[in-house]
């Protein structure tokens, strides 16, 4: 499959799906048909499509769970189409949605485990389960030697997250890894997860059926229809503003204005008188949403709302017709 | 084949755990007891000597011990295989094959073999073994397939290889079934071992069929009472094994 000729993708692609076709034996049909998609470095894309549509077969074929019928993969500007797999899914994280933490083994093995089949040594493994245990948010002292049934479901995926990103690998898969955790702690994974990816700036590809999953996650999303057809990769904005057909259109829903002022950071929101009025307006800070300015302005009854910068220096007042104005112009941009 | 399909004997509770080694001890210390006080013929001295049924145990153990792990070493080599995705075609006529082995009597099996081949212990030896691959086969299988699948998928999409992810992850987690197995395996074998004194393989059933020959009752009875005796502490120790090799987090 491999050809001398190919050229690799620019530096700034960290995946390239090219053609991507898998048929299983026996079936007529493909179940991914000609795929073609860049994922760019650090970027967070998420696959969302109705079961059958070829998002996870998609998501296995990057790591060779399932071996693509034809086509081509890169990774980092590697063409890893016919690589050795077990060395190439070594570099490439992945969290699953029933977890798969190995039951006989303690939370420290569960997340050492590619780290030791990396060779690592035993005083650089345990650095390094402690550190992923505090960076998703559990106490190492007490977790590092329970074993994975004596923790609740969110720990569990918490654990999951840990384990993917062990071997500090550039690329994380994740086969809707939310989906089987109550709503309450999964909102909370979600944000905890947009935290850690400032922090870490993997590039993940992330596969969910549920789209407002999708629109609260991703970078960008990519609607898959059937048979694995691309229907549209873009931006949460873009796809709510500028749905590309009646096929994105139904699947996102009814609702997307609203379902916009979401997806608008007030730092979007251009404008705004400098000197604060102080009239007991709303006080919020710019990286939250105008869906959150709104609905604290709802609430308290005020028609303006102070913003403190992020460094905490600046200020600036908007006013609820700033932000609806603004958020009924907005196309499109990348968050 | 589902998980009911494995054989299963009761795990004795912690409380429960000093039963069988007490019955089994009564057992022989009662029937140490009656050979002390009664009276022995000539025939029955003989065969009742210590040192007769000190090595008749011994053969027994030998006998119990040697095709035990034959099974082993034959059935959970071949349960792996046949668990493989590419040897799932083969498992129907292997496992048809153990089972035809359990069916058979292996009081058959030995005559056949004697006339056929040889008398002696590794005769002996191979009819035991046909009577107790099953269970070990069939509960390795049984074991390995209830290996929850989101582990071994996680496991083999973090980079372990297929060798690795039944080393680590399917035959620790198949274990206390295929243990399982193995204790029934053993008890059986404990119990046809008996027949082994047709094909001159020696071991207790000696003493059941010379009591049974020459007519003399604390011979038959010795015999009975010591192969009972070490049938109960086979299984005490395999259930001892059993709870000791259980991996942890389970």
């Amino acid at each position: 499959m491999t050809d001398p000729t190919a050229s690799p993708p620019p530096p700034e692609v960290m995946i390239r799906l090219e053609g991507l076709v898998k048929r299983y034996p026996g079936q007529s049909t493909d179940a991914v048909s000609k795929l073609s998609m860049d994922i760019r470095r650090g970027e967070f894309v998420v696959f969302v499509g109705p079961s059958g549509c070829g998002k996870t077969t998609t998501l296995r074929m990057i790591n060779r769970l399932v071996e693509p019928t034809s086509g081509r993969i890169w990774i980092d500007g590697e063409d890893v189409t016919d690589v050795d797999p077990d060395r190439l899914r070594r570099r490439i994280g992945y969290v699953i949605q029933q977890i798969g933490l190995i039951p006989h083994m303690t939370i420290a093995q569960n997340i050492g485990l590619v780290p030791k089949l990396l060779g690592w040594d035993k005083a650089r493994i345990r650095d390094r389960v402690d550190e992923l245990l505090e960076l998703v948010g559990l106490d190492p002292a007490a977790f590092r030697d329970r074993y994975p049934k004596q923790l609740s479901g969110g720990q569990q995926q918490r654990v999951g997250v840990a384990r993917a990103l062990a071997g500090d690998p550039p690329v994380m898969l994740m086969d809707e890894p939310f989906g089987a955790i109550d709503p309450i702690t999964r909102d909370r994974l979600q944000e905890e997860f947009l935290k850690l990816q400032e922090r870490i700036r993997k590039t993940i590809v992330f596969v969910t059926h549920d789209i407002d999953e999708a629109l609260k996650l991703g970078d960008r999303i990519a609607i898959f229809g059937e048979g694995s057809r691309l229907e549209q990769f873009a931006t949460p904005l873009e796809i709510l503003s500028e749905p590309a057909n009646d096929y994105v259109r139904s699947f996102v829903g009814a609702g997307t204005g609203i379902r916009r002022l979401g997806l608008l950071r007030i730092a979007d929101i251009p404008g705004g008188a400098p000197e604060p009025a102080g009239r007991g307006a709303v006080r919020l800070t710019e990286d939250q949403t105008v869906h959150a300015a709104l609905e604290e302005m709802l609430q308290a009854g005020a028609d303006e709302v102070v913003v403190a910068s992020a460094d905490g220096r600046g200020e600036r007042s908007l006013t609820m017709r700033d932000l609806l104005l603004a958020a009924a112009r907005a196309k499109g941009e990348a968050r | 084949m589902s998980a009911a399909d494995a054989v299963t004997v009761e795990a004795g509770a912690p409380a429960r755990g000093w039963v069988l080694p007490l019955i089994a001890a009564a057992l022989v210390a009662g029937m140490l007891g009656y050979l002390q006080t009664a009276e022995l013929d000539s025939i029955e001295a003989r065969l009742l000597a210590t040192d007769e049924i000190l090595a008749r145990t011994v053969e027994h153990v030998r006998l119990v011990a040697v095709s035990t792990i034959a099974v082993i070493a034959i059935a959970v080599p071949l349960g792996v295989l046949l668990t493989r995705r590419r040897a799932r075609l083969l498992a129907p006529p292997v496992l048809g094959l153990a089972n035809a082995g359990q069916a058979i009597p292996s009081i058959g099996v030995l005559v056949l073999l004697a006339i056929l081949f040889d008398v002696g212990f590794t005769m002996a030896v191979i009819a035991l073994v046909a009577y107790a691959v099953l269970p070990v086969l069939r509960n390795t299988m049984v074991g390995l397939r209830q290996v929850d699948r989101s582990v071994i998928d996680a496991g083999r999409g973090m980079g372990m290889s297929p060798l690795q992810v039944l080393m680590k992850i399917e035959l620790p987690l198949a274990v206390p079934v295929m243990i399982a197995g193995i204790r029934v395996a053993l008890i059986l074998n404990v119990g046809v071992a008996t027949l082994a004194t047709y094909t001159n393989a020696g071991g207790l059933g000696s003493l059941i069929e010379s009591g049974i020959v020459f007519n003399r009752m604390p011979v038959l009875m010795t015999g009975s009472v010591l192969t009972i005796a070490l049938a109960l502490m086979v299984d005490w120790l395999a259930g001892l094994a059993e709870r000791f090799l259980r991996p942890r987090g389970l």
